[in-house]
């Protein structure tokens, strides 16, 4: 017997997948385990109403990356005078760092105000002396994500890697050892677990988003698809 | 008569498509990996955010004709055998 498809058979559709949509937020929590405490960060500074650093959506392309300390270097490659490969406490303890409140706008429609800490960009491109070809800085993650920005941006504006995030250091999940605050572009430039930044003459040159569709300038006050 | 039962049916089941796909697009953005995972890379999360946005409209013409066409299509009929 061959039953015909009602309007109450696809509403009741819609309700399951509501429904699974509702439970899937919830799957993870469990009475018995104990919880950690997250660390103690602000939520207010100079007058401004921080956001929690829980408060961001994972979404990121292979999930937190938990990364060694110990082993880690950050490199600066491609068109320089000198490449550079630096420890973590090289990067943090050896270059002036820089304080800013800076909102994430993320293309899915959310967006949170942190309290950056970390270095310039720029002091680290100074000490890799750039060479007059170069025209793009392209960012490599640990999880295998790159991005692009301009390097008249990164030289024109105080765009921080940042190591800390409300006076707490970056959890794993949150970028650590580095996040890029990419101020005044789409939530995916900004991006975290740095390694590498390569200095390259391809201003064509186009990261994980950009290649699938997204705006490689992801200007903020532009549509995230297009140019 | 047999039009306007035709047009309302119509709209109920584009309105009804438009939801659905509304939902499986939104997913796809926000749970990308699974959603990619599962229709075979078919639906990438640009493509899912693309038609997310291009729905918007859609759906809001087709939600106020769904709402508002049955109590329309009612009232001219009244006042059409009002007239005879």
């Amino acid at each position: 017997m061959r039953k015909a498809i009602t309007s109450r058979g696809v509403l009741l559709f819609v309700l399951a997948l509501m429904l699974v949509a509702i439970l899937s937020y919830g799957v993870d929590m469990d009475v018995d385990e104990a919880e950690e405490l997250g660390p103690v960060e602000i939520r207010e500074y100079e007058g401004v109403d921080l956001s929690s650093i829980n408060a961001f959506r994972e979404n990121s392309i292979g999930g937190p990356q938990e990364i060694d300390v110990e082993s880690y270097t950050l490199r600066i490659t491609g068109l320089v005078a000198n490449s550079k490969n630096y420890t973590y406490d090289e990067v943090v303890n050896k270059h002036q760092h820089y304080k800013k409140v800076v909102t994430l706008d993320c293309v899915e429609g959310w967006s949170v105000t942190i309290l950056w800490e970390g270095l310039l960009v720029r002091d680290l491109l100074a000490e890799a002396e750039p060479l007059a070809n170069a025209e793009v800085l392209i960012f490599h993650a640990y999880d295998g994500y790159t991005t692009s920005l301009p390097i008249d941006y990164v030289m024109d504006n105080d765009i921080l890697m940042a190591y800390k995030m409300n006076d707490v250091t970056l959890p794993p999940e949150r970028g650590f050892p580095f996040q890029l605050v990419a101020e005044s572009k789409w939530g995916y430039k900004w991006i975290k677990w740095v390694t590498e930044i390569e200095l390259s003459d391809d201003a064509n040159y186009r990261g994980y988003w950009e290649s699938r569709g997204y705006s490689n300038s992801a200007d903020l006050d532009k549509s995230f698809f297009g140019d | 008569m047999v039009n306007q039962r035709l047009m309302k049916r119509t709209i109920h089941w584009l309105l009804t498509a438009v939801v659905i796909i509304y939902l499986i697009t939104g997913f796809g953005i926000t749970e990308y990996r699974i959603v990619e995972r599962l229709t075979f890379g078919l639906l990438t999360k640009s493509l899912a955010h693309q038609i997310h946005i291009g729905l918007v409209i859609p759906f809001i013409i087709l939600l106020i004709l769904h709402i508002f066409l049955p109590p329309l299509l009612k009232y001219f009929k009244s006042k059409k055998l009002g007239n005879k």
